[in-house]
């Protein structure tokens, strides 16, 4: 498996053989295809960080994560969230599928 | 190292995220549009009934051929969540003019995707948005034209049910 990109916390790679990826999420690594990948960082990039400095908003200041159609649960705090969103945008801009993080913000 | 995920998706992710912007767009469109039906149908106004009727349709088209774009290169079209829409209207001129209003924010967010899309170098988003930006010129202009003739006929006397008869003009 080739690495694609680490944060902090977890860890993208690519398996050519199997024409997928895998995250490392620490407890578990999870394969996905580029489907399910597109999923998760459609659903981490929907998590609105400031609700978690919102008591109202956020009370416990968790979320919580289904991923490969329901096949996995995480339960993550703010940091780990905030890790997650890392390595979903730089994750995807190494794979070639998204602008580089200067483009993208432009 | 193979380029699985560009074998996968022929487009690029911020360009997906745009297009889901321009699929809920679309779908909010065609809720306001059913709005303004409704509202026709229940002021006297039948034949501009018929006339949204026919545009709610083709907004919902619009929605369908960005989802269907999405699926073809690989990426992960959104069912949008629809809310606020608005069914007051004080009067079928609002009713029009409130239709061209939302006709130039869906051309402005053509452009701005188009514009985007040129500047990731993402040329096959870019060629896909073609027929939307000539399709909303038309659109553009059939709202202009109907707003014309509202000018010309006048809302005085029998002026209301003269307008609401020439709308079936544009309905083809």
């Amino acid at each position: 498996m080739e690495l694609i990109y680490q944060s902090k916390y977890y860890t993208l790679y690519q398996a050519e053989k199997e024409r997928r990826f895998y995250i490392d999420f620490g407890q578990k690594s999870i394969p996905m295809n580029l489907c399910q990948l597109i999923a998760l960082r459609h659903k981490v990039m929907s998590i609105s960080i400031e609700d978690h400095f919102d008591s109202d908003l956020n009370k416990h200041g968790f979320e919580v994560l289904l991923l490969c159609n329901k096949e996995h649960l995480f339960i993550l705090n703010t940091l780990e969230i905030l890790d997650l969103k890392e390595l979903v945008e730089h994750g995807f801009s190494a794979l070639g599928i998204a602008a580089t993080k200067q483009i993208a913000s432009v | 190292m193979k380029d699985i995920a560009r074998q996968s998706m022929s487009i690029k992710v911020e360009s997906m995220d745009m297009l889901n912007g321009q699929i809920k767009m679309e779908a909010h469109a065609s809720a306001i549009y059913l709005a303004m039906a409704s509202w026709c149908e229940q002021n006297g106004f039948f034949t501009s009934a018929k006339f949204f009727y026919k545009q709610t349709e083709e907004e919902r088209e619009h929605m369908m051929k960005i989802f269907k774009f999405l699926v073809d290169t690989g990426g992960s079209p959104i069912s949008p969540e629809i809310s606020n829409i608005n069914h007051d209207y004080s009067s079928i001129v609002d009713v029009f003019e409130s239709t061209l209003e939302h006709e130039v924010k869906v051309t402005t967010s053509i452009h701005n995707i188009v514009k985007k899309a040129r500047e990731l170098g993402d040329i096959t988003t870019e060629r896909f948005l073609d027929w939307f930006v000539m399709e909303q010129v038309e659109e553009e202009n059939t709202i202009r034209d109907i707003l014309d003739m509202i000018q010309v006929t006048g809302t005085e006397g029998v002026g209301l049910q003269m307008i609401d008869n020439q709308v079936a003009n544009w309905i083809d």
